[in-house]
């Protein structure tokens, strides 16, 4: 998705809620399955001081992100990697038109990746004509959907087993009764031909360990290994705040990875590649491509405050226990980037006015800072945007008129007595009925009795 | 100004006026405190204990309950001989085989040999394994696609070539790297469809490990570590 629309968030979400009744069931269910596997992954480890470490390599690795690039750039060169730069999607997407161009590419396999969701590669692919397949079985679903992914981890989550069925039935002629893994071996057997017949594979890259040269990948379906090991030539697209000091930092950050996002160990299939198949080697890719991505990144990092919140390893733990993502799922949010984490890297990498109203769409009930494996202080930063937002102006007018009008009424005790004394005196029943937002919630509650006498009068009397 | 020189730029002015951050120092040096079952006390004067035997430790097997939980399976042979004796015994249920650059000789089993596309089975050396997260160590040597176009995957390993932590697995590793590394810690596996566990999507959906030289299991291992 290389067009952002945070903008639409209200009404998408409110349609989503009003339209999408089993979304909600699927989100909530999903969301509750892997932020319980969290919980108990954290509980056979000392969370607090690997979130501590975590915490600590990423925080030194951004304050020395300089060196650290550099030194990635030079390792990977000498495995033999080709290391591009890429300041814009635009720059990144030219880089892959000279690799699609060098090798008469006309069909790719792509690897989970929310970078190249970000930055539309599979967009741009079609149309250069090339043929790119989706093959974690999440992101298959949704390419033959036509959908974004709803969720960092699981990009289909919102989606039940009878939509599934119905997909498969429509582009793999599986019985509408199938079970899950007759869907899946269609699924395999399809993917596989895609596979073999590949001249391109695409990835992201979790990690990238400077002083080995080292692109990490983690996953459990082994599509990423297969992405990144059988076609001639394997682009990685890695954003510029992925790289970690050490290979030996790996160790922390892929088993604490692994716990935020499903609560394993491990993932299942990790890959650490380092360049092209050797001449000991009897395959692998020939040519092994690393676009570092900035897009937005820098200027995130800019931010005194808000730079933070590159720490973020994309677990999907924020989206899992926040109560706001698990009512609608990702497309609200109108960003490769949903949840608590989407909503405050968007006004740094997007800007501020572009990614209104994110900072908003949060209860601030803070349940994802206990959960962040790298703590990044979240609702914190949801504040630093929204105060930002108020100073620049951004946010809706009614609200501005409200804040303005109770600062004015605050500032003069006698008119502060007056509406005091005024609300009161409404009648709530029936205004609640009449007005909006209020007549939702009033349809099925009374409105609380006001008091007779006010606070002022009752502590002049002394309060009983 | 090339785009690189652009970003590094952006980010030299943007981390010029902020506190310098330390690195906290390895990992390794810190055990998940994960209740011990059997073993226990504090292992290499590190606090925390946990359940990381040291290679060798005769009480303690993470490695297999991990692999185990993760849903590989785990057969464990006395030697080398006893290695070669159960891959002919289970590769007799298989028409062919695809077999690794870096199994020995001794270990392949008189079998039909077939491509890693076309064989039912494929056998591979892993170059260690790693018992803290149940993973063995793949290397590109050994040859990619037999590792991960194969239903079924055996992998031999040396009991003696188990690291205790994947610190010290990344440690030993980092000046001997080939093109790629890989560490597989179970069969394929996904829930993408309607949050449903099914095995064996695109790599191995059953995978053995052969674990030469036996070390005991502990009886409560699984259950302390699930």
């Amino acid at each position: 998705m290389s067009h952002a629309n945070p903008g639409a968030y209200r009404s998408t979400a409110a349609r989503i809620l009003r339209d999408e009744i089993e979304t909600r069931e699927s989100i909530g269910s999903a969301t509750r399955t892997f932020d319980a596997h969290r919980l108990q992954a954290y509980g056979q480890i000392d969370a607090d001081r690997w979130r501590d470490w975590a915490r600590d390599v990423k925080s030194h690795t951004l304050t020395h992100l300089d060196r650290y690039l550099e030194q990635a750039e030079e390792r990977l060169t000498s495995n033999g990697a080709l290391v591009h730069w890429a300041e814009t999607a635009a720059d990144a997407l030219r880089i892959l038109d000279k690799v699609v161009e060098g090798h008469a590419v006309r069909t790719a396999v792509k690897a989970k990746s929310m970078l190249t969701e970000e930055l539309g590669v599979n967009g741009h692919l079609e149309k250069l004509d090339v043929h790119v397949r989706e093959t974690d079985l999440g992101e298959y679903i949704i390419q033959l959907l036509g959908e974004p992914p709803s969720h960092i981890v699981g990009p289909a989550i919102h989606k039940s087993l009878d939509d599934c069925r119905r997909l498969f039935h429509a582009h793999l002629s599986t019985p509408l009764d199938a079970e899950p893994d007759v869907l899946a071996a269609a699924a395999r057997e399809a993917l596989r031909q895609e596979f073999l017949a590949a001249d391109l594979g695409i990835s992201g890259g979790n990690f990238l360990a400077a002083d080995t040269g080292t692109v990490a990948l983690i996953e459990n379906e082994g599509n990423i290994r297969l992405s990144t090991s059988l076609p001639k030539v394997h682009v990685a697209f890695v954003g510029i705040e992925k790289v970690v000091p050490g290979l030996e930092d790996l160790s922390g950050f892929l088993q604490l990875t692994a716990r935020a996002a499903t609560g394993q160990p491990i993932g299942n299939f990790v890959s650490l590649i380092q360049g092209p198949r050797r001449s000991d080697e009897v395959d692998g890719p020939e040519e092994v491509h690393v676009v570092l991505v900035d897009n937005g990144r820098t200027a995130l990092l800019e931010d005194e405050t808000a730079w933070e919140a590159l720490r973020c390893v994309r677990c999907g733990a924020c989206l899992n226990i926040c109560p706001v993502y698990r009512q609608t799922g990702g497309h609200a949010y109108g960003w490769t980037y949903s949840g608590p984490i989407g909503s405050i890297i968007a006004p740094g990498m997007l800007g501020l006015e572009e990614a209104q109203p994110l900072p908003f769409a949060s209860s601030l009930c803070g349940a994802c800072v206990d959960v962040c494996p790298v703590r990044i202080p979240i609702s914190d930063l949801l504040l630093h945007w929204r105060q930002r937002a108020v100073e620049e102006r951004l946010t809706p007018t009614g609200e501005v008129f409200g804040m303005k009008l109770y600062a004015s009424l605050a500032e003069r005790p006698r008119a502060f007595q007056a509406a005091g004394s005024l609300l009161r005196r409404t009648p709530w029943s029936a205004a609640g009925h009449a007005l909006p937002v209020l007549s939702g919630w009033t349809q099925e509650r009374n409105a609380p009795k006001p008091s007779p006498r006010s606070f002022r009068q009752l502590w002049k009397d002394g309060i009983e | 100004m090339s785009t690189r020189a652009r970003i590094l730029d952006r980010v030299r002015s943007a981390i010029a006026q902020r506190d310098r951050a330390a690195h906290p120092g390895r990992f390794g040096g810190w055990r998940p405190s994960v209740p011990a079952g059997g073993s226990g006390g504090d292992i290499g004067g590190l606090p925390g204990g946990g359940p990381h035997g040291e290679i060798g430790d005769e009480h303690w097997d993470p490695f297999e309950a991990l692999f185990r939980a993760s849903g590989g399976e785990v057969v464990r042979v006395p030697d080398r001989r006893a290695a070669a004796a159960w891959i002919a015994d289970f590769s007799r249920d298989f028409a062919s085989v695809v077999v690794g650059q870096t199994v020995p000789a001794e270990l392949e089993p008189d079998l039909a040999r077939a491509g890693p596309e076309h064989a039912p089975l494929g056998i591979s050396m892993a170059r260690a394994g790693v018992a803290e997260t149940g993973s063995l160590v793949m290397d590109a040597r050994d040859g990619r696609r037999a590792q991960l176009l194969v239903p079924t995957h055996v992998v031999v390993v040396s009991s003696r070539s188990i690291h205790a932590t994947l610190s010290d697995a990344l440690a030993a590793m980092r000046d001997d790297l080939p093109s790629a590394i890989g560490f597989h810690s179970g069969p394929s596996k996904s829930a993408d469809i309607g949050q449903i566990m099914v095995r064996g999507v695109h790599g191995p959906g059953r995978v053995v490990a052969l674990v030469e030289g036996a070390r005991p299991l502990i009886e409560n291992a699984q259950e302390a570590i699930s």
